[in-house]
């Protein structure tokens, strides 16, 4: 058939034209001479092939008709439907974008990424920077020495391009005076064109450019080019300050461009030799026990990262065979590894791919539930239109024609409910970005509604159109004829039709609703009582009224004594604002799942051999601004800071592990060995304190102040106690700052509090997700119960009636009705609980100070449900309490 | 087949081509009106026939049909089938059986 017979005009003009020259040859011939006109009529129009067109629109407009008219009907099964969509759509973009998602370059399937895997951490690597990812059979890690990278890239027949990246980190950028930060990444003089990333304006980083002693150049990244030019191509030429380091800006790279971690928007390229420039060890580069350097490859054309692995592997090995200078160095060598390095570092999969199977699993419950619903309502209507089809299959319509009628009106409620799944999805996205980012803005994970979300959507939609409108397709067409159009009771009974047990398809239906509403519940419950437990943990200080925020002045330029003193300096103003009660310092932030660990010495003896405590460098007033409480000594002061005082606080665990329970004060010991050692007085004991995180026991924990040695003096954050709330102070704090230096930024200004929850993102993600899933879940299910004693209350209208006429009571009868919504819920319970039980040590590592078996918490989903079922029961049995008895009889 | 052969005189109308065959087959042929119609729908969208409407002998307007040139090189296709399929079929056959007796 032609395409043009799509559109209906055609059809129409051709159909008028046959029916004319019909007309005209009927004249001519007579016309039973030519028989039956109509017929052949008929089988021309099937020769053009558009009969399925016309009876398709029929189907539709039909369908549409049906389900305009049911207006309750509909609303619930595609609202219902339409949540199970969005929740899985949803879900699917953050999957999308942290698991599947390509990075946005040329022919990403080329790339190769570089990792080794080793046992346990290498002996070989004296010194490592980079992150590592432990499992349980080793460790796996991207960061090489600089030395493989040469070896490897010597190597012509497997990559067209091996190129070098390195992080940065947080730079401050200073253009015209004004300071920012910056991430900041180093790259290989083939980086851009191995990556086949053009430039937006200017040129990018080459070969000539990567030198050491060439003339300092970055690119920036097309986002913060604009952000901080106005207009990106202004950028090109510009010189800026990188750490009070000049460089001139020779490029801007393309929109979209992020570099290689989804985790992480690169915002300034800087050639990777320049390293020294910035501060790095110019060692690096030579030094074969340095772990850093990251390696990504663009595979020649035709060649496959197995045939890759087997080249390089041997190269590898044999290097760093040479580099190992002892039998236990050479015990566990790290072994290359080539991974696929289409979707680039894989930060985000690393960090949260456990996490969104749960989440995937669990919106698939929801679906599964909705969709449970759909075909229990569709079962219902269908059960109710008997007379209707029995009507049309007596008057000679084919059992599939009706088949594809009831399957066109699914799969168009599925197709409504996938409209406005997509909706709910668009809102869900922005929720759970809002929810996982926490207040933070260097949250990553760009989730968005892109042609992959959009497809599984569609596909969700009439998957579940045609899976579950078959059931009850087939079902209702396959009727009784003489008996349908006999009984004049419109929708009569149905035969029942057994399954288990005497258990109808319906009830099935229900009851594996209820079970897994059962699931949703448990791992609800779960999720709520570990953020309880997590929100329960005492803290030791006071985390109400925190102001925290970092500078860091030694990369814009100050060192040693003149770093302590524009701290002290600045101190002084931030204490003197307006609303600030106490102010102080620390190198890093408490609960922030930052530490710093170091070996100690001790004067006596220790039953330890290898004593080691966290600890943390902190300004004047540390106990106090934190309200931490002091036991016994005095804690570090102004004046302590100010003569660079070698004194130190510790924290109970810390007297009792190494002084047996004794007061502290005044005892000596040295942090750190040999020559960076630093021999500290204990002048005070601090009551115990949450370090790094919430879920870790409390370590020992050794305070001293930041000039007692100012090698260690980098950056601090700065904790204000506010009078009232600490955010208000933000404007002062900055002009302060502007006041004391204005080359210098802000950093990562929050308050303690939105800092310990962001530590307990994920969980409080899960709970709050899971709450909803659950409360969506039950709603549902329950909307299903509801339907179907709804449905079997008036189905049995005239057996009410009798049984009140016989003298049953209205309790009577409405208990009869909720009995059965509770047995339903029960057998639901019965199947769901063992499974929630079987299953929830899949989520044990997600739960804080609780059994993945809580019977606190399987009793109270348990109650929960049947309390719901109740309330769901007790509707239609009310309904039924109040039949008439004689209207009801007259009916029958 | 036997459609495209009888247009190959020039262009008839449905009703006409029913009654060529009729008559050019000595009636062993009696195609109902009802199969030949969807037949020359089949074939014009197949792009063998054309159609136009045209004043009729007996003055009448009626829809004629006319080969197109794909129409021809399609019968003469199919007739050299049937002539080596009838050939065949002959030779097999030979001559009638009561008469060798």
């Amino acid at each position: 058939m032609t395409w043009k017979y799509l559109i209906p005009r055609f059809r129409r003009r051709e159909e008028a034209d046959m029916q004319e020259e019909l007309e005209a040859l009927a004249e001519i011939a007579g016309r039973r001479e030519l028989g039956n006109l109509a017929l052949a009529a008929e089988n021309a129009r099937a020769v053009w092939g558009w009969t399925w067109i016309e009876s398709l629109a029929a189907d539709i407009r039909y369908a549409m008709r049906t389900l305009a008219a049911n207006p309750a009907f509909t609303a619930m099964a595609a609202l219902s439907l339409a949540l199970g969509i969005g929740a899985n759509t949803a879900i699917y973009s953050f999957t999308d974008a942290a698991l599947v998602r390509s990075l946005p370059v040329w022919e990403p399937h080329r790339l190769a990424m570089l990792n080794w895997r080793c046992k346990d951490f290498p002996k070989v690597a004296h010194s490592f920077s980079g992150n590592n990812f432990k499992d349980d059979a080793g460790m796996t890690s991207g960061n090489f020495p600089f030395p493989a990278y040469e070896v490897l890239r010597s190597r012509s027949d497997v990559f067209d391009v091996l190129f070098a990246f390195n992080r940065a980190g947080r730079l401050i950028v200073q253009i015209r005076g004004q300071a920012e930060m910056g991430t900041g990444v180093y790259a290989s003089g083939r980086f851009f064109s191995a990556l086949g990333a053009p430039p937006a304006a200017g040129r990018l980083i080459d070969d000539d450019d990567d030198r050491p002693g060439a003339p300092p150049v970055v690119v920036f990244s097309f986002a913060y080019a604009e952000r901080r030019f106005g207009v990106a191509a202004r950028a090109v030429g510009q010189p800026v300050l990188l750490n009070n380091t000049p460089f001139t800006v020779i490029g801007v790279a393309a929109p979209g461009f992020y570099g290689l971690d989804n985790a992480e928007i690169d915002d300034i390229y800087l050639p990777l030799r320049l390293g020294p420039l910035m501060g790095e060890s110019a060692s690096r580069y030579q030094n074969s026990n340095s772990y850093w350097v990251q390696m990504m490859g663009r595979l020649r054309p035709g060649v496959s990262l197995a045939q890759a692995q087997s080249a390089l592997a041997p190269m590898f090995q044999q290097f760093v065979l040479g580099t190992a200078a002892n039998e236990q160095e050479r015990k566990d060598l790290p072994a290359l590894l080539v991974k696929d390095g289409g979707s680039g570092l894989e930060t985000l999969r690393h960090r949260y791919s456990k996490a969104l199977y749960v989440l995937t699993a669990l919106a698939g419950l929801i679906l599964l539930i909705a969709c449970a619903n759909l075909a229990n309502l569709l079962l219902a209507r269908a059960a109710a239109r008997r007379k209707e089809i029995g009507m049309r299959l007596s008057l000679g319509a084919g059992r599939m024609r009706v088949v594809r009628q009831l399957l066109t009106e699914s799969i168009l409620l599925a197709s409504l409910a996938g409209g406005l799944g997509v909706l709910f999805a668009a809102w869900g996205i922005h929720a759970l970005t809002r929810l996982l980012a926490n207040d933070s803005d260097t949250f990553t994970m760009h989730a968005e509604l892109n042609w992959n979300v959009l497809g599984l959507a569609l596909a969700l939609s009439f998957a579940t159109g045609l899976l579950f409108g078959l059931a009850p397709a087939l079902q209702a067409t396959r009727v009784d004829l003489a008996a349908v159009l006999k009984d004049a009771n419109a929708g009569g009974p149905a035969p029942r039709r057994r399954w288990f047990f005497g258990f109808s398809m319906r009830r099935m239906l229900v009851v594996a609703q209820m079970a897994i509403s059962v699931l949703l519940l448990v791992a609800a419950g779960l999720f709520a009582r570990t953020l309880n437990n997590l929100n329960s943990v005492e803290l030791g200080f006071n985390r109400e009224h925190l102001l925290l925020f970092g500078i860091n002045a030694r990369n814009a330029g100050y060192k040693d004594a003149a770093l302590a003193q524009f701290y002290q300096g600045l101190q002084t103003r931030l204490n003197a604002i307006p609303g600030v009660r106490s102010g102080t310092s620390s190198n890093f932030r408490l609960v922030s799942q930052s530490m710093s660990k170091t070996s100690i010495e001790l004067d006596h003896p220790l039953a330890s051999k290898e004593p080691n405590t966290a600890y943390m460098i902190v300004g004047p007033g540390f106990l106090t601004t934190m309200q931490i409480p002091l036991l016994a000594g005095r804690e570090i002061d102004a004046r302590d800071i100010a003569t660079g005082a070698k004194v130190a606080l510790v924290n109970q665990k810390f007297a009792k592990t190494f002084f047996d329970g004794e007061n502290p004060v005044g005892r000596h010991f040295k942090l750190g060995k040999d020559e960076y050692a630093l021999d500290l007085e204990i002048v005070g004991l601090a009551r115990d304190t949450r370090y790094s995180s919430l879920k870790e026991a409390i370590p020992e924990i050794a305070y001293f102040s930041y000039t007692a040695d100012l090698s260690r003096l980098y950056a601090l954050t700065y904790e204000l106690r506010a009078v009232g709330d600490p955010l208000a102070l933000t404007s002062a704090v900055r002009r302060a700052l502007q006041d004391a230096d204005p080359r210098i930024p802000l950093s990562n200004l929050t308050t303690q509090s939105q800092t310990i929850d962001a530590t307990i993102g994920q969980e409080r993600t899960f709970a709050a997700l899971c709450a909803c899933f659950a409360a969506l879940a039950v709603l549902i299910a329950c909307v299903g119960l509801y339907g179907m004693i709804a449905y079997n209350v008036a189905r049995r209208t005239g057996e009410i009636g009798m049984r009140m006429a016989l003298g049953a009571g209205r309790g009577g009868l409405v208990w009869m009705i909720v009995r059965e919504a509770l047995a339903l819920t029960a057998a639901g319970l019965a199947i769901g609980l063992p499974i929630a039980l079987a299953t929830s040590h899949v989520v044990k590592s997600f739960l804080f100070e609780m059994k993945p078996n809580d019977p606190l918490t399987l009793a109270a989903a348990g109650a929960i449900l049947l309390a719901v079922a109740a309330a769901a029961g007790y509707a239609p049995a009310w309904r039924a309490s109040r039949i008439d008895p004689w209207a009801a009889l007259r009916h029958e | 087949m036997l459609v495209l052969r009888t247009l190959v005189f020039g262009p008839l109308h449905g009703y006409g081509i029913a009654k060529a065959i009729r008559s050019a087959s000595d009636e062993a042929f009696d195609i109902e009106f009802g199969s030949l119609y969807p037949a020359l729908k089949r074939l014009e969208l197949k792009g063998w026939l054309a159609s136009r409407w045209e004043t009729s002998e007996s003055n009448r307007r009626a829809k004629f049909y006319r080969l197109t040139p794909a129409g021809r090189k399609q019968l003469a296709a199919e007739h050299a089938k049937w002539s080596d399929f009838a050939g065949a079929v002959r030779r097999v056959m030979g001559p009638a059986p009561g008469e060798a007796q």
